[in-house]
């Protein structure tokens, strides 16, 4: 009764706004659809093993994000999106639901000052707040474009913003001397609210000034305060994390070649404030970073060289705040053999599932499995490194290319005096082959890799040696204008013992785990493809997932998928 | 800008080797290694005489920090001490034994078993050590009432029903070589005997402190709810602490306060009750007496104490042995 009245009344709100829409042009509409299917079918030997699990399941539903804009006057909009989805399998409106998905107003104060309210998304440097990539996600090809639309789209990760509610404004002034401009940037959100019996509210405030001299150099600074509002909660213990950043960088043009070179350092205290009765104690540690960053580019190519040292002590919840929870139950199959054993997040969740990922800032460590990224597990701000990265970027006419590498080392040992050190490479090629075959139908192949290596002196149990290697290939070829057959392979390999930590909840590590890995995955696809546009697509593919723990040889999970998505930005 | 890679290389290298000492969080060793024996358990201060305030201590030195406990049990006694911590070694401050006990009875003059143990690890030492003197409670305050080495006074008037038995026993006692022997079953009444302990007739008649912030009784009784039919504590022990307000040699409980302490016998072997005596309650039962007196605590004035062992008439059996019956002044007895 209540979804019919909820229909209703959207069938009444949408008809007058679409009539009102026609009428004043202060109205306007966009929005984002999508239809998903996919089905999972077991096979392999745990087919024949697992007969507790269902021999196939699935899921599907289409989705309408309506972007309604309404500008009052020609300096605010107000924007909401709303959504309406519907499940697949459900009859009269029982498996569908209206949210409200995001809503927000913004505006321009005296054509000077700009401001955004509601639902805004953040982003300052990469050690004060920034939304790290998930992990194995940059070397892959373009054809896994279908999931990894899907999960960020969800997840409202728009390039490394962070989505939260709150304000932000900001404005910028040009000067005609010494200073050509100053852009000043400040927000104040909510992270997390009240919750009944639980932790209090978390707030974040933060601000960046930015100040552009002449001669090529800029100026910059910038402060974010994560801290918990005692009042607001019975709990003992109050957050608080500031975290600064200063930078100074320089750029310069010789012979079609640009220069450009970045410092940028800074600090961070992190406290808990407890409160036992009268008594009062504080669980502190501070920590700074420093950045040197160095690049050179052509007009075919770039090089960038850096160095970092981020203390073992540094904490900025709005940079290390990491995408996927490996806590998480997984979508399809989250319990499997005869055991019905919870299945561990893999390379296939990661890749498809968007439902194991975090939308939250934290404000501890969040776990992070060695395996599918040792080396830089909370992006360029993880604690506890030191070392070099090199970048090379080529731009050709039928070929790009890139290769990263990170050569690092911990600054003090994790339960021994010994310190890893650890090395990712990565490389990815991508070929125009319809032009150096000079084909009338586009043919694109693409190959990539990563690898990382993680080694420890020390005895038997300090001794660390892990190799994992990521690689991923995809060849689209266009049947006729705009259709595409696709097809693409990753293979995932680890091997070798790493130490996890445990940490208490006040992020101090207490214990370790002491992790044995051998284990290979794949996820192999073949599809079609049909682009609208880059936005607007449909794709129709089969999947062939495998995973293999040796270390457990009863965790064997062999999947074949049939997916379907439309997909649809505007 | 070559110069710039190369200060890269530079600042690169000079901080590659801005590593810090120590390590963050536990010892993985700690945790996970093998635990080897560097230095085997040394006794330090064998045929120790705690009754002269000597002291032992024990060495040891292990290959990782572990937690570790020595046991040390009476022979004969079978009374136990144990210490225990965790570190790498084990020296004089963190094992230095002065006699006391952890489990009752006291130690006498015999020879102990020592076992080093460890947690979460099979191996374990053992050696022998002799006692030749034990450990004598108090800081020279204590009034001892009866450890009934004597036997018993039979100035202790006391009544027990007739199913029910009190009798001097030898060995195995909390205290010394006697104690006093208190079970039986009574289907009719929950009273199976009481012993009156009047002042006149204690083992030490000196005069106890004014101050019942600082004056302790302390009582040792062995329990063992094992024999009750249904193998639950059905032992009710109860504590009577008479005060002549007046000093006339007479309790009268229409004008002077009795004080209660009353527990359920729920362990098995020997323990020591010690209560502060500003921590006992009044009698509240008008019939019993104690709440018309001036409900000032006056341990100086203690008249007689009773001791009174109880049970479920239903449920039947019930014992609680008692021995070493002493007040202690500052704390409790076994922390002197």
């Amino acid at each position: 009764m209540k979804t019919k009245h909820t229909y209703l009344f959207f069938v009444f709100f949408l008809s007058s706004q679409l009539l009102f829409s026609q009428i004043d042009s202060r109205v306007w509409y966009d929005g984002n659809s999508r239809a998903m299917f996919y089905r999972d079918a077991l096979a392999g030997d745990l087919k024949k093993s697992d007969t507790t699990s269902a021999r196939s399941n699935g899921e599907g539903y289409t989705a309408i994000d309506l972007g309604i804009h309404f500008n009052p006057s020609k300096e605010i909009e107000i924007f909401s999106e709303i959504r309406i989805k519907n499940d697949f399998g459900y009859m009269w409106g029982s498996g569908a639901y209206v949210d409200l998905r995001r809503l927000s107003v913004r505006g321009i104060l005296n054509d000077r000052v700009s401001f955004n309210l509601g639902d805004i998304y953040l982003k300052q440097t990469e050690f004060t707040l920034y939304n790290n990539d998930q992990e194995l996600s940059k070397y892959e090809s373009s054809v896994f474009q279908s999931y990894n639309d899907l999960i960020n789209y969800e997840n409202f990760y728009e390039e490394n913003y962070w989505r939260t509610q709150g304000i932000q404004s900001n404005f910028s002034y040009t000067f005609y001397n010494a200073i050509k401009s100053l852009e000043l940037d400040g927000f104040a959100s909510r992270v997390r609210g009240n919750q009944w019996l639980g932790k209090p509210e978390l707030l974040m405030l933060g601000g960046s000034s930015i100040l552009r001299l002449e001669n090529n150099i800029k100026l910059a600074g910038h402060y974010i305060n994560s801290f918990e509002v005692q009042s607001t909660s019975n709990d003992s213990a109050v957050y608080k994390n500031p975290v600064f950043n200063i930078q100074a960088s320089y750029y310069k043009k010789i012979n079609n070649r640009t220069y450009s070179m970045k410092i940028e350092g800074g600090s961070s205290l992190r406290s808990w404030k407890k409160t036992n009765g009268s008594q009062q104690s504080i669980e502190k540690s501070q920590g700074g970073y420093f950045k040197f960053f160095s690049k050179a580019r052509t007009k075919k190519s770039t090089i960038d060289l850096s160095f970092k040292y981020v203390d073992p002590n540094f904490r900025s919840a709005g940079a290390q705040t990491r995408r996927v929870i490996y806590e998480s139950s997984p979508s399809s199959y989250p319990y499997f053999t005869n055991n019905t054993v919870l299945r561990p997040v893999s390379l296939m969740d990661i890749t498809t599932d968007p439902n194991i990922y975090n939308q939250r800032l934290s404000t501890v460590l969040m776990n992070f499995n060695p395996q599918y990224g040792a080396v830089n597990p909370y992006g360029e701000a993880t604690p506890n490194r030191a070392g070099v990265s090199g970048v090379y970027n080529y731009i050709g006419n039928f070929l790009t290319g890139e290769i990263k590498l990170n050569l690092l080392s911990e600054i003090i040992g994790q339960g021994t005096a010994n310190k890893r050190s650890l090395l990712s490479l990565g490389t990815s090629v991508v070929v125009r082959l319809d032009k150096v075959l000079k084909t009338k139908n586009k043919l694109n192949f693409e190959i990539s890799s990563y690898l990382e290596n993680v080694s420890r002196d020390g005895n038997s149990i300090e001794e660390i040696d892990f190799h994992s290697r990521l690689l991923s290939a995809g060849l689209s070829y266009e049947l006729f204008e705009n259709l595409k057959l696709i097809s693409g392979i990753k293979t995932f390999v680890s091997i070798g013992n790493e130490v996890g930590t445990e940490r208490d909840e006040y992020d101090k590590i207490i214990g370790y785990s002491l992790f044995n890995f051998d284990s290979e995955e794949s996820i192999q696809l073949i599809g079609l493809q049909y682009n609208f546009t880059d936005d607007i697509y449909f794709s129709l593919q089969t999947n062939t997932i495998n995973f293999v723990d040796k270390m457990s040889l009863d965790k064997e999970l062999k999947l074949t998928r049939i997916y379907f998505m439309f997909n649809m930005n505007l | 800008m070559k110069y710039t890679y190369i200060i890269t290389t530079i600042v690169s290298l000079v901080l590659f080797s801005c590593g810090k000492e120590g390590l963050e969080g536990p010892n993985l060793n700690d945790l996970y290694g093998e635990l080897n024996i560097e230095s085997t358990l040394i006794i330090y201060g064998d045929s120790v005489s705690f009754a002269d305030q000597e002291e032992v201590f024990f060495s040891a030195e292990f290959s990782k920090i572990v937690d570790w406990t020595i046991k040390i049990t009476g022979i004969s006694s079978q009374s136990e001490k144990i210490i225990s911590g965790k570190s790498n070694s084990i020296n004089k401050n963190n094992s230095l034994w002065a006699g006391d006990v952890t489990s009752l009875p006291f130690f006498s003059s015999e020879d102990c078993s020592v076992l080093l143990s460890f947690k979460n690890h099979d191996d374990s030492i053992f050696d022998i050590l002799n006692i030749s003197s034990q450990k004598i409670y108090g800081n020279g305050k204590e009034v001892l009432i009866s450890d009934f080495e004597n036997g018993f006074n039979p100035n202790f008037t006391n009544f027990f029903q007739t199913t029910c038995l009190k009798k001097i026993e030898i060995g195995n006692a909390g205290e010394g070589t006697k104690f006093l022997r208190q079970e039986g079953t009574c289907d009719w009444d929950w009273l199976i005997g009481y012993v009156d302990y009047p002042k006149a007739n204690w083992y030490q008649q000196e005069v106890l402190s004014a101050n019942p912030d600082n004056v302790y009784f302390n009582i040792m009784i062995y329990g063992d709810s094992t024999l009750s039919p249904t193998n639950e504590a059905n032992s009710l022990f109860k504590i009577e602490f008479y005060e002549d307000e007046n000093q006339d040699n007479y309790y009268d409980p229409n004008s002077e306060d009795r004080l209660d302490l009353e527990f359920n016998i729920d362990w098995n072997g020997w323990k020591m009750i010690s209560v502060r005596y500003s921590d006992l309650v009044l009698a509240t039962d008008p019939n019993g007496g104690g709440v018309n007196g001036n409900a000032i605590r006056e341990p100086n004035k203690v008249f007689k104490v009773r001791t009174l062992l109880l049970a479920n008439p239903v449920s039947g059996f019930a014992k609680a042995d008692v021995d070493y019956i002493i007040w202690s002044e500052d704390s409790p007895i076994l922390e002197q």
